[in-house]
């Protein structure tokens, strides 16, 4: 199975991208999950002419080759970071890649809400009609106080919010299958 | 009303620019409507904070300008344009421009949505905490199929459309002036002083004490022994720094060293909550911008002389006169210090002139006292001046002299007798001989200087100020304290001298035990740096510092932790605590001079009914007398402290035509204010006061008995005039006011600041009430401003002499 991991912001550091660069190994048995960034993507400002930059062109290619998508977000402001948003944009105006495509969402902050507000935000973007992807219903994933849940080697050493992680990853799994059919 | 509206997206063709361009076309004339873009703002990124740069600056400048502010937005996939969302982040990262802002939201889609989704993500983002805008409730314009509401103008066609968003502006410029309630005023008010709080360091918790004055961290101080050296100099040094020049919390931390940087920073926050400001306040001012951390303004001049009164003006005039640069630097913004408040006449003896007018009554019984005086009573170094004075007294008084008798040594002795006290530890005080004489004896060259810089004295009145026991002040023809400022101003910015106002000054520079300038922080927070041959301290003394007067105090035996004053706000004591850092002695810093009768919350003496001591009846918080009314001012201060510093000064109708301070409309404006009370009966007063009716009827009515027989059997007041009779009655409440510090730097006649060892600390003078040892252990009404025009001519004088012409 392969999946793209998107770091929702263009931070250098983030422990969102370390989520996914967990994942990433942990899952590796179960799927190859590639990594995207958002930090080089141009910024949107919906040119009258629908053509998608470079950068966008190739991230499409990838999601539209992979099985799923994982968001990883972090919260500014009670919502999406503007580079993950301005990413949103150019997929919906140009290529349009998520269309029924599976997406999982996760997202990691140093706070206690662990990014609840941003993923119901997120959640309502990915269902208008130009991006319409399918998000995993039923789920969420909030990695509250991130900060102190990796170790040096970038472990999630939270053990429950690791067996809740396995578990949220199983479902996308079954989600991705079933929808293939 | 100013309101800001912001475009909320970067598209070209977008019908919200159309909506806003329309919006402030059609309300130009409710209010001043300015539009900005954001398309040039750069995508958010937290790791390359551009807050401090353009095009970002100058849009949050006028967000912070404007009164409310308008934002349009619209729709990107159920939310708000990724430019828009940008522009937000940026504006709650390092500054939040919004912070209490009133926000109105409009929006427009090209689809019948209208932005509503938007609209809805938008007011929650605005929620955020780090944005924490004040948004418009209700009022919801969603202008929705937006590509065909517009006609070719840019005019919405929809009449209906257009009435509804009048109503909503309208609601919103309503709602500015709600929120303008709503604004919790930031300004904070730190209560002074020094607090001690820990900081983190490498090994363990590190000692850091945090110095405030009212309005601003002064100083922080990190004890670092025990500290091994390293990356943590740099922050232990550079943070302070910050948090000093920026007024803020919102500092930086020194790049590998996180922990002990924030360390600092929530130190610094534990102590200004200590100080009773809430430190999220200054958690959200903006950083310290690279200018104000960086680059000092630097100066080179001959003299420096921090303070800008009227000893350090003259001190700078005597500088400027012997052809050398000066600079003054003054803390507030503008020069005069307690000068300016002062009524004018300085004392100085001047027999030619005062011969001229007739002696009063009374007069030659004081002298005839000096007489009558025991010799042992007068200290040795004084006692040849005190028989050289009995001389010229006695021939006075043989040749039956009718006129107005004064001399110098006649000053030089009633200085040094009103100036001798003993305090609560039974240490005596009296003027240093040398400091009394030099004053005594140049006092009149002081008037005579005065004169050739332009101050006009009036010839026709030679008159006592409040406490000064004889007649010889010399009064300024008009503006009183201000005629001495003016001219001293004058001469100083008409011949080349520079005075930096707004500029405490927070070090003495010193290298190889030399004074060689100072460093004071200008009102943009930027260091000023002065290089000079030589310093002269003329700072004031610390009258509106109360916790420097508890901390000295050995004279009184209680002070208030709200004692008013009459000083300047601005005399705080600093000179005092700059020559202490390089070693300075004091002196005779326990004593302080009150003044009794002044106002009990503004410490001034022009409120109320103001009589002379002769009418003077003094109740206290219970109604009874507690004092002879005619006794000196320490006294009289000291009476007021033992009876809870709070007294009522009493008087009838007749008493009040006696008041020289006020008219009928000034005192019934004050009846209605409720500070000074009146009544038609005594026991009216009484209850308004609080006090027992009967107590106070018994304490006039024995009070009157005294005035009927001219003597009082309780407290031996001899000095009467009228009876309290007729009504109405009148009470004016009173409590004791700081009015003179005493005490202060060491000083020679010279006005070299001396050290512990009492050896001059080269390139450093002062002169005025910075330094002490002149009035000891009370000062006589007139000759502070002997004291500073004489001193702060010597002061000049002698920095040129010793540091220019070497």
């Amino acid at each position: 199975m392969k999946l793209i991991g998107i770091v929702g912001t263009n931070a250098d550091k983030s422990t969102n991208r370390t989520l996914l660069q967990y994942m990433q190994e942990h899952f590796a048995d179960q799927a190859k999950i590639e990594i995207c960034e958002v930090k080089d993507i141009p910024v949107f400002n919906k040119p009258s002419e629908r053509v998608a930059p470079e950068q966008i062109r190739q991230l499409t290619d990838k999601i539209t080759a992979a099985d799923g998508v994982i968001i990883s977000t972090p919260e500014y402001d009670h919502t999406i970071p503007a580079p993950l948003s301005n990413l949103l944009e150019w997929l919906a105006y140009t290529t349009q890649p998520l269309q029924n495509k599976p997406v999982m969402i996760t997202g990691a902050s140093y706070g206690v809400l662990g990014t609840s507000r941003a993923q119901t935000h997120l959640r309502q973007i990915l269902n208008a009609p130009e991006l319409k992807a399918l998000v995993l219903p039923g789920k969420e994933y909030l990695l509250g106080h991130s900060l102190q849940a990796f170790n040096d080697k970038n472990v999630l050493v939270d053990t429950d919010k690791a067996q809740e992680l396995d578990e949220y990853f199983a479902n996308f799994v079954d989600f991705i299958n079933k929808v293939k059919g | 009303m100013k309101i800001l509206g912001i475009i909320g997206t970067n598209s070209e063709n977008s019908p919200t620019r159309l909506l806003m361009q329309f919006i402030k076309k059609q309300y130009d004339e409710k209010a001043e409507i300015e539009l900005v873009e954001i398309k040039d703002v750069p995508m958010f990124n937290e790791s390359k904070d551009l807050s401090d740069k353009e095009p970002f600056i100058s849009i949050r400048k006028k967000i912070e300008a404007a009164d409310g502010i308008i934002i349009g937005t619209s729709e990107h996939n159920r939310s708000i344009p990724s430019s828009l969302n940008s522009f937000l982040e940026w504006s709650s990262f390092s500054v939040h421009p919004f912070d209490g802002k009133p926000v109105m939201l409009v929006g427009t889609s090209i689809t019948r949505q209208g932005s509503a989704s938007a609209q809805l993500h938008l007011r929650q983002i605005l929620d955020a905490p780090g944005v924490n805008a004040i948004v418009l409730p209700g009022n919801e314009f969603l202008l929705g199929d937006a590509k065909h509401a517009f006609d070719n103008d840019g005019n919405i066609e929809a009449q209906r459309t257009v009435d509804f968003l009048g109503t909503c502006f309208n609601n919103f410029l309503r709602f500015v002036k709600v929120a303008d309630v709503l604004q919790t005023p930031d300004e904070v008010r730190f209560e002074p002083g020094d607090y001690k709080v820990t900081t983190k360091g490498h090994n363990g918790e590190l000692p850091m004490v945090v110095s405030f004055s009212e309005d601003r961290i002064e100083d922080i101080e990190i004890d670092t022994t025990g500290e091994t050296q390293g990356i943590a100099d740099t922050v232990f040094e550079r943070i302070p720094q910050a948090i000093i020049a920026g007024q803020t919390l919102n500092i930086d931390a020194v790049s590998g060293a996180s922990v002990t940087s924030n360390g600092v920073v929530d130190g610094v926050a534990q102590a200004v909550k200590l100080a009773g400001v809430d430190p999220n306040i200054l958690k959200k001012r903006p950083k310290p911008s690279a200018d104000t951390v960086t680059t000092p303004l630097e100066y080179k001049t001959d003299v420096v002389v921090v303070g800008g009164g009227g000893a350090g003006l003259t001190a700078a005039v005597n500088v400027l006169q012997a052809g050398k640069q000066v600079m003054v630097v003054e803390k507030f913004p503008a020069v005069g210090g307690n000068t300016i408040r002062t009524g004018g006449p300085m004392n100085a003896a001047d027999p030619k002139w005062q011969n001229t007018f007739a002696a009063l009554p009374g007069e030659k019984e004081t002298l005839e006292e000096i007489l009558n005086m025991d010799e042992a009573e007068i200290d040795a170094e004084y006692l040849a001046d005190f028989q050289e004075l009995k001389k010229q007294i006695k021939a006075y008084i043989d040749s039956d002299g009718k006129y107005l008798f004064d001399s110098a040594l006649w000053h030089r002795i009633q200085t040094y007798l009103g100036g001798k006290r003993t305090d609560l530890k039974g240490n005596e005080i009296h003027g240093q001989y040398d400091l009394v004489k030099v004053l005594t004896d140049h006092a009149l060259e002081s008037v005579k200087w005065l004169e050739s810089i332009g101050v006009e004295f009036d010839p026709d009145e030679v008159s006592m100020p409040v406490g000064a026991k004889w007649r010889r002040g010399h009064k300024p023809l008009k503006n009183q304290g201000y005629a001495y400022i003016s001219a001293l101003q004058d001469f100083v910015n008409q011949n080349g001298g520079k005075i930096l106002t707004d500029t405490p000054v927070k070090h003495i520079l010193f290298e190889n035990n030399k004074v060689t300038g100072i460093v004071g922080l200008n009102a943009d927070n930027r260091k000023v740096i002065i290089h000079a041959k030589a310093v002269i301290l003329a700072s004031g003394g610390f009258g509106a510092n109360t916790k420097m007067v508890q901390k000295y105090n050995t004279y009184w035996s209680k002070v208030d932790d709200n004692l008013a004053t009459s000083n300047s706000p601005a005399i705080t004591g600093d000179g005092i605590r700059l020559g202490q850092s390089v070693g300075a002695d004091l002196v005779g810093m326990g004593f302080t001079q009150m003044m009794p009768v002044s106002d009990p919350e503004t410490g001034e003496l022009f409120t109320g009914l103001q009589v002379p001591p002769a009418n003077f009846v003094m109740v206290n918080q219970q109604g009874k007398r507690f004092v002879d009314e005619y006794e000196s001012r320490d006294v009289l201060t000291q009476a007021a402290i033992d009876n809870g510093s709070l007294f009522y000064l009493i008087a009838d109708d007749e008493i009040k035509k006696t008041a020289y301070n006020t008219t009928q409309e000034s005192i019934d404006e004050q009846v209605k204010a409720g500070t000074l009370y009146r009544a038609d009966t005594l026991a009216d007063l009484a209850k308004q006061l609080d006090i027992k009716p009967a107590v106070f009827e018994e304490t006039i009515a024995k009070y009157n008995s005294y005035v009927d027989a001219g003597k009082d059997a309780e407290f031996g007041k001899e000095v009467f005039d009228l009876k309290v009779q007729k009504a109405p009655f009148y009470a004016t409440p009173r409590k004791p006011a700081m009015h003179h510090t005493m005490g202060g730097l060491k000083i020679d006649t010279k006005t070299h600041v001396l050290d512990t060892d009492g050896v001059i600390i080269e390139n450093l003078y002062a002169a005025g009430e910075v330094a002490g040892g002149i009035h000891a252990g009370n000062r006589l009404g007139g000759n502070s401003l002997s004291d500073i025009f004489t001193y702060g001519r010597i002061a000049g004088k002698t920095a040129v002499k010793e540091t220019c012409e070497k």
